[in-house]
């Protein structure tokens, strides 16, 4: 009866020590799932982070697509990896046989074990492997307490630690734009110029000054790409959809808002002036002037008295010489609008504004007719130049294109120089006229 | 050989003592048998195993005299059959034959053949009729011999050991598939090598021949040899063995069988759909666990390991594959095959 209960505790230290190798085991496994797992997110995570830094709206959201693609793949393989690493006490029965060079002895031990007609060798078999128990210890068959998963996953981390600093030193320059401190400023030939549709991924970011003309010019060709832009077909709008919430991502992504981006001023040049290369019908003059959103421009030519309010707070842009913005005032007078027009009509200004600090004395008001009456005011400060137009329009710098296959457009860099006859523009600063002018300039204008 | 120090009939030996008999039987056998020491050892796994064996081999192995020297070393009766082609039945099993009895009457008297002894040689078996051989099967299977009606029993331990000479085909008969199946074991000898060539020529050139001693006892042989059997079945065998076992059978079973139908072998091997016409059948198994568990004695365990189950299946399992002549143009033969079902089926192990 002695010997019996002998047998039974070996027996029941077996199955003990059986039991502690599968705990060890299925802890390995466990821990082999958590790490890999998180393994692959961090180093997805840190991907996406440096593809939005790095790439453009939908090269991001191709980027991202693949690495969550390849990050689900790869955390679904390491699920079945660790259900297959999980063992049962039969399995760690047999890994400890294997491990322990015990030829069988633990997996007949565990199997046999319930079985109600045993062999008169059993109690040799228990006894046989109770010896050998320091053979199949624990820590003998499976000495690491901790997954090598874990080296995956302070990889992951080491990588993700390099690799976004670099990221961010190697920024698109798209994005780079408008994180940069100061605000650019390109000088760009109209002609020169390719005009599409922005990407609605991107914050208007970029502000657009030229003289009326060019102006004219370059609302011309926004109106073209705007009819080609509504003449696309489903995919690009999809297109433009998948832009929209990749930046919209990118932006989340990154913390940075394109609001927050100092502007990015384009000037435009037009070297062949005169030259309608649009042909479409001005809406600028005709004062219903839109963005390709659908929002009014907001300084547009025919903006009317609210030209300057919306950037008031901008510093001058430019401003042009008096003899220029006579010119300027010719090439106004010679638009279909009818000169000396009483009518209502936008962007036909009133004399009053010529000395009238207030809203918008925008170039239009040059016309011939205007009221003397409205020739004085006060002194402002309104922003030198603000006889220019300005139009912030949505778009910036990129290196992609809105139409696949099409070339990649980087703005030009159009600095025309100054003949000797020829003076780089100057502000020109408003001031009060003095009483004792003011009648003699009446006379002049009333003549 | 000291009689005392063999196992007593009467009480349970233990796993030391299989293996201290088991040695000391190998170690008379190889007074007379230079070299062969894995066929001894799967001849003397087979009689403990209560099975037979095929000793296939060239002329001049030492075939006959392993089998005279197994017989003296277990101190049992001895036979021996000489197959030719001209030998019927009634040669082996035995016949009834007229006898007159002092009184004068004549009645039909039982010869017994050679068949009725506690070991049998029958060499060169493949040179009798396919019915001749066939007269063994029931001898070989059951333990039993029946003629004209009436059914003799054999008195155990009952070992047959076949020969085959697989070089003269001339005027030979194949065995048929079902003799072949009732061999537990096929040994195969082989040509010694030059130490061993030298060491046989001293042991039998000499003045001296080696004289083999009897382990056992001439009136107990018999039931100690009964008792180290049925030690051998209390070997434990845990059932991820027996599945190991079975899927090892299975995995030589091409998958287009007509024997096997709809089922599939639970492992692909190549060289088996390609070149066997007939896999081995559940005698195959069973021949796999009882040579293992003599292993697992002769290694002092008490349970069967996957070792043990590898180590024997090229003995039982290569005369069960009947190959194609896909096999036999390529050169293939079932030891190969044998070697592909392994490498296969250890992939599967728990």
């Amino acid at each position: 009866m002695a010997e019996i209960r002998r047998d039974e505790q070996k027996l029941w230290l077996i199955l003990f020590q059986i039991r502690g190798v599968r705990v060890r085991l299925n802890s390995l496994a466990l821990q082999h799932w958590i790490f890999s797992t998180m393994a692959f997110m961090t180093g997805g995570a840190a991907l996406i982070f440096g593809a939005a830094l790095m790439l453009g709206p939908l090269a991001f959201l191709s980027a991202t697509a693949v690495i969550v693609l390849f990050g689900l793949a790869g955390i679904i393989r390491e699920t079945r990896a660790a259900l297959r690493q999980r063992v049962n006490p039969l399995k760690a029965a047999a890994i400890a046989d294997d491990r322990g060079a015990l030829k069988g002895r633990l997996t007949t031990v565990l199997t046999l074990a319930q079985t109600p007609r045993l062999s008169p060798l059993w109690s040799y078999l228990v006894e046989d492997t109770y010896s050998l128990r320091n053979d199949f210890e624990p820590a003998r068959i499976e000495p690491r307490w901790v997954s090598r998963s874990i080296f995956a996953l302070l990889g992951a981390c080491l990588a993700a630690a390099l690799l976004i600093p670099f990221a961010r030193m190697h920024r698109a320059p798209g994005v780079q734009a408008g994180g940069s401190g100061e605000a650019g400023q390109i000088v760009a030939d109209i002609g020169n110029l390719e005009v599409r549709p922005a990407d609605p991924a991107l914050e208007p970011n970029a502000e657009v000054y030229a003289d009326p003309e060019t102006l004219r010019k370059l609302e011309d060709k926004l109106a073209g790409a705007q009819n080609q832009d509504n003449d696309k077909s489903e995919l690009g709008r999809w297109m433009n959809k998948a832009r929209n919430l990749a930046g919209g991502l990118q932006n989340q992504l990154t913390g940075e808002k394109a609001a927050n981006h100092p502007p990015v001023r384009l000037k435009l040049t037009d070297r062949n002036p005169g030259t309608d290369k649009g042909g479409t019908p001005s809406r600028a003059q005709s004062g219903k002037g839109r963005d390709e959103t659908g929002k009014p421009l907001a300084n547009s030519q025919g903006g009317g008295g609210n030209s300057s309010s919306a950037h008031s707070s901008q510093p001058p842009v430019a401003s042009i010489p008096g003899q220029q913005a006579d010119q300027l005032a010719q090439n106004q007078g010679t638009s279909p609008q009818a000169p000396g027009s009483d009518t209502a009509q936008p962007g036909q200004g009133d004399l009053q504004n010529l000395f009238d600090g207030g809203s918008g004395g925008g170039g239009s008001s040059h016309g011939s007719g205007s009221d003397p009456r409205n020739l004085f005011g006060q002194a402002s400060s309104q922003p030198l130049g603000s006889d220019n137009f300005k139009i912030t329009i949505e778009a910036e710098p990129s290196d992609e294109s809105s139409t696949p296959g099409a070339p990649t457009y980087v703005p030009p860099k159009v600095r025309v120089p100054l003949n000797s006859n020829q003076y780089p523009d100057e502000p020109l600063a408003r001031a009060a006229v003095p009483a004792a002018d003011q009648m003699t300039i009446k006379r002049v204008f009333e003549r | 050989m000291s009689e005392a120090e063999a196992i007593s009939a009467t009480e349970q030996p233990s796993i030391a003592d299989f293996a201290r008999t088991f040695r000391r039987i190998q170690a008379e056998i190889h007074k007379v048998i230079i070299g062969h020491e894995q066929a001894v050892e799967e001849l003397l796994s087979a009689l403990f195993a209560g099975g037979h064996v095929l000793i296939e081999g060239v002329p001049g192995t030492g075939k006959t005299t392993l089998v005279k020297t197994l017989g003296l070393a277990l101190n049992l009766s001895f036979n021996r059959i000489q197959f030719t082609v001209d030998l019927m039945p009634a040669d082996i099993t035995g016949t009834r034959v007229i006898m007159s009895s002092i009184e004068g009457r004549r009645e039909f008297s039982f010869q017994p053949g050679p068949v009725f002894c506690h070991i049998l040689l029958g060499d060169e078996i493949n040179r009798a009729t396919p019915k001749t051989q066939s007269a063994l099967l029931e001898a070989m299977a059951e333990l039993q011999v029946t003629v004209g009606g009436v059914t003799y029993p054999l008195t155990p331990p009952y070992f047959v050991m076949a020969t085959l000479n697989p070089i003269e085909m001339e005027g030979t008969y194949p065995l048929p598939e079902a003799q072949l199946d009732r061999f537990l074991f096929k040994v195969r000898l082989s040509y010694p090598g030059e130490d061993e060539m030298v060491r046989i020529i001293g042991s039998t050139t000499g003045p001296e021949e080696a004289g083999v001693q009897p382990v056992f006892a001439a009136d107990e042989a018999s039931a100690q040899i009964e008792t180290l059997k049925h030690l051998v079945r209390e070997v434990m065998v845990a059932p991820p063995l027996q599945q190991y076992a079975a899927r090892m059978v299975r995995a030589t079973q091409p998958e287009n069988s007509r024997i096997l139908g709809d089922l599939h072998a639970p492992v692909h091997v190549d060289a088996v759909n390609r070149y066997v016409s007939f896999g081995s059948s559940p005698r195959g198994a069973q021949a796999l666990i009882m040579g293992g568990k003599i292993r697992a004695l002769l290694d002092g365990r008490a349970n069967l390991s996957y070792d043990d189950l590898e180590q024997v299946a090229p003995a039982a399992l290569e005369h069960r594959i009947m190959l194609n002549y896909a096999a036999h143009s390529d050169g293939v033969d079932a030891a190969r095959v044998v070697e592909q079902v392994l490498k296969a089926v250890r992939q599967t192990r728990t």
